[in-house]
C-alpha cells in the first residue's frame, strides 16, 4: 500500500481550558476523496488549520506527503491547494489580479493557466470585476481556483460548496471526482452528507474533538446490520431464524418477506440454516442507511434532536 | 523573491491610500514652501524674519526645511500606510491564503516589509520632489539664485546624504507601527499607535530639553531625540527656517553625534522588528 498523503498523529489542540482536538490519529491514502465530517465546533476547522500549520499543535504532528510539517511546512504546502473557511480575496482587486498575486506564492503560474482555472469555476465572465462586487457564492468559486490554481497533489478543502446553488454544488462534487480521478487526493469538510455521500469514499467523522468513525462510505453505510429477505415460504423461515441465538430480531414484512437484525457478514450462516429446512432464498440484501443515518446515530444528534 | 515583491506592489498600488497619502505630504511641501516660506518674507519687514522666512523657501535651504517638516509627517504617513497594509490582510484572511501557499511566515512578513520600504521610499521622494519643484519656483519668484553656492552649502553627494538622513529617520517610526500592527492585527491600533507616539514623544523632548534637571538626560532614551540629532546634521549654516514639524528646531549642539545616532535608531528599529517577527511566527492564525 502507498504512503499516505497525510497522516495526522495524535494531533491535539487545547485553548486554555478547551480541548478543541484531541489525538486524532488519521491517514489519508492517495488517490481518494476523504471526507471529514462532524457536528458544528466538532473541530473540523481546527485539525484543518493544524494540518496547514496555521496553528500550533499542543501535541502530536502532521505529516504530509510523507513529510514532517514541524521541519518541512513550507516544502509541503507548495505540493498542497487549499480552500479555507471564509474568504480570503483582496477585495479591491479583480479575480484575476488575486490569482496573479496567489500564484507569485505558488512559485508562479502562466496567463493561460490562470484563464483555465477561472473557466473551470465559471469565473471568466467576471475575472476583470473587483471581488468587492461579487456574491458569496462567486467567492467561493474564486476560493476554488485559488486551491486549484498551481495544480497541486493534495487538496484542502473546508466547507469547499458553501454559498452554491444546487448547480455549483454538483459542479464541485463532479470536479472533485475527476480530480481524484487523476490521481489527487482531496480531503474535504462539509456539512452536506449527503453530498459527501455522493463525493466521498472514505469519511471521519469526529465529535467533541475526538474521532468516533472512520472507513469507506460503503461500509459505514451497510453497516446498519439488518438484512432484507425475500423466501419461499415465510413461516418456515421466520421459526428458522427465530431458533438462532445469535439473531436478536425477525420479523415478517409482507407476502414473503423478512427483515433479520443480523450482521451482514453472518448471512451465509443464515442462508445455510434456510437451505437446511428447505427454505430458499430469492433475494437478500443489506437493509440501506444512508450516511445521514449513521451520522446521527454515532454522534448522538438525532437524540439531541428528536 | 523578484515575483513576491511585484505581488506586494501589486497589492498597494491598487490601493487608493498611497495616493492620498503622498498628496497630503504635497499639500505640506505647498505650505511649508508658500505659507511658511514665500508669503512670510514677502509680507514681511523684519530683517531677521525675512531671512528666517527666505531659509524656509529659497534653494538650497529649503532642502533642511522640508526634510525637517517631511521626517515629522513622513513618519505620520509611513505609520498611517504600513498599519493599513499589514492589518488588513488579516480582516481580508489573505494572510492565511499566503501561508498556507508555502510562503514560510518570516518570508511573508520580509516581502511586506520590501514592499512597504518601497512604496513609502517612493512616495516620501515624490513628495520631496514636488517641495522642491515649490522651492525652485519660489526662489526665481522672489528673484534669489538658483545655485547650492551659498556659504555652508551642501556639495550634490551632501544633499544626497541630507535626504537619506531624513528617511533614515523615519524608519524607526515604520518599524514601531509594523510592530504594532503585527502585534495588534489592527490598523487603528498601528496608526493610532504611532500617532500617539510621536506627538507625544514631541511634546515630552519639549519639555525635558526645557528641563534642567535629571529629565534633561532622560532625551536618551527616545528614538525622536536621536532622529532630531540626525536632522540637526541637515542644517546648512546657522540660520533658522520655519516648518510644520510640532516640535522645536533641532540645535545641533545639544544633540548626539549623527554616527551615534544613526546606531541608536538601527537598534530601535531592530528591536521592533524583532517583536514583530517573533510573535507573527509564533502566532495563531485562526479565521
Amino acid at each position: 500500500m502507498s504512503e499516505p498523503v497525510l497522516r495526522t498523529i495524535g494531533l491535539s489542540k487545547r485553548y486554555g481550558r478547551r480541548l478543541a482536538l484531541s489525538d486524532l490519529t488519521l491517514d489519508i491514502p492517495r488517490g481518494t476523496v476523504y471526507g471529514f465530517l462532524g457536528p458544528n465546533g466538532a473541530g473540523k476547522t481546527t485539525a484543518i488549520n493544524l494540518v496547514l500549520g496555521l496553528i500550533a499543535p499542543t501535541a502530536g504532528h502532521v505529516e504530509l506527503f510523507g513529510l514532517d510539517t514541524r521541519t518541512h511546512l513550507t516544502e509541503a504546502l507548495r505540493r498542497t491547494g487549499s480552500l479555507l473557511e471564509g474568504s480570503q480575496a483582496y477585495p479591491d482587486l479583480s479575480a484575476r489580479d488575486n490569482l496573479r498575486i496567489w500564484a507569485a506564492l505558488s512559485g508562479g503560474a502562466t496567463r493561460e493557466r490562470i484563464a483555465s482555472v477561472l473557466e473551470t469555476v465559471d469565473l471568466a465572465a467576471r475575472a476583470g470585476d473587483k471581488v468587492r462586487s461579487y456574491s458569496l457564492g462567486m467567492r467561493q468559486r474564486l476560493a476554488l481556483a485559488a486551491a486549484l490554481l498551481h495544480d497541486p497533489e493534495f487538496l484542502v478543502l473546508d466547507e469547499p460548496t458553501n454559498g452554491l446553488d444546487p448547480a455549483g454544488i454538483r459542479e464541485v462534487r463532479e470536479l472533485l471526482r475527476s480530480l481524484a480521478a487523476d490521481g489527487r487526493t482531496v480531503f474535504v469538510s462539509s456539512h452536506l452528507l449527503s453530498e459527501v455521500e455522493q463525493m466521498c469514499d472514505e469519511v471521519a467523522i469526529i465529535k467533541e474533538g475526538r474521532l468516533i468513525a472512520h472507513g469507506a462510505v460503503a461500509d459505514l453505510t451497510h453497516r446498519s446490520g439488518v438484512l432484507e429477505l425475500r423466501v419461499t415460504d415465510t413461516e418456515k423461515a421466520l421459526a428458522a431464524l427465530q431458533a438462532l441465538d445469535w439473531v436478536p430480531s425477525v420479523t415478517a414484512d409482507g407476502r414473503d418477506g423478512l427483515v433479520v437484525e443480523a450482521p451482514p457478514e453472518r448471512a451465509w450462516e443464515l442462508s445455510r440454516a434456510l437451505a437446511e429446512q428447505r427454505v430458499y432464498i430469492s433475494e437478500m440484501r443489506p437493509r440501506e442507511s444512508t450516511l445521514e443515518d449513521f451520522f446521527l446515530e454515532v454522534t448522538g444528534e438525532e437524540e439531541k434532536s428528536g | 523573491m523578484g515575483s513576491l515583491l511585484a505581488a506586494e506592489l501589486l497589492k498597494v498600488r491598487k490601493r487608493w491610500l498611497p495616493y492620498g497619502l503622498v498628496l497630503f505630504m504635497i499639500g505640506g511641501a505647498a505650505i511649508v514652501i508658500w505659507v511658511g516660506g514665500y508669503a512670510e518674507w514677502h509680507d514681511q519687514n523684519d530683517l531677521q524674519y525675512r531671512q528666517t522666512s527666505l531659509h524656509t523657501f529659497a534653494f538650497p535651504w529649503s532642502i533642511p526645511s522640508l526634510l525637517d517638516s517631511g521626517q515629522f509627517w513622513g513618519a505620520l504617513f509611513v505609520g498611517i500606510l504600513v498599519s493599513s497594509v499589514v492589518a488588513t490582510e488579516y480582516n481580508w484572511g489573505t494572510v492565511r491564503q499566503a501561508l498556507i501557499r508555502g510562503q514560510s511566515r518570516t518570508q511573508y512578513l520580509a516581502v511586506k516589509l520590501a514592499g512597504l520600504v518601497l512604496v513609502s521610499a517612493l512616495s516620501l521622494l515624490l513628495a520631496l520632489a514636488a517641495g522642491l519643484g515649490f522651492s525652485l519656483l519660489a526662489t526665481s519668484f522672489a528673484d534669489q539664485p538658483i545655485t547650492l553656492d551659498v556659504p555652508d552649502g551642501p556639495s550634490a553627494p551632501e544633499v544626497a546624504l541630507m535626504i537619506l538622513r531624513a528617511g533614515y529617520a523615519v524608519i524607526p517610526y515604520g518599524m514601531l507601527a509594523f510592530c504594532l500592527a503585527v502585534v495588534g492585527r489592527s490598523t487603528a491600533i498601528g496608526a493610532a499607535g504611532v500617532m500617539a507616539y510621536i506627538i507625544a514623544e514631541s511634546i515630552t523632548l519639549a519639555i525635558f530639553n526645557e528641563s534642567g534637571t535629571f529629565l534633561h538626560d532622560l532625551r536618551d532614551l527616545f528614538p525622536g531625540h536621536y532622529a532630531q540629532a540626525l536632522m540637526g546634521a541637515n542644517r546648512i549654516g546657522t540660520g533658522e527656517y520655519n516648518h510644520i514639524a510640532f516640535r522645536e528646531l533641532p540645535v545641533p549642539s545639544e544633540l548626539p553625534d549623527p554616527n551615534v545616532a544613526a546606531l541608536v535608531l538601527a537598534l530601535y528599529s531592530l528591536a521592533f522588528l524583532a517583536i514583530a517577527v517573533y510573535v507573527f511566527r509564533r502566532r495563531d492564525l485562526r479565521a
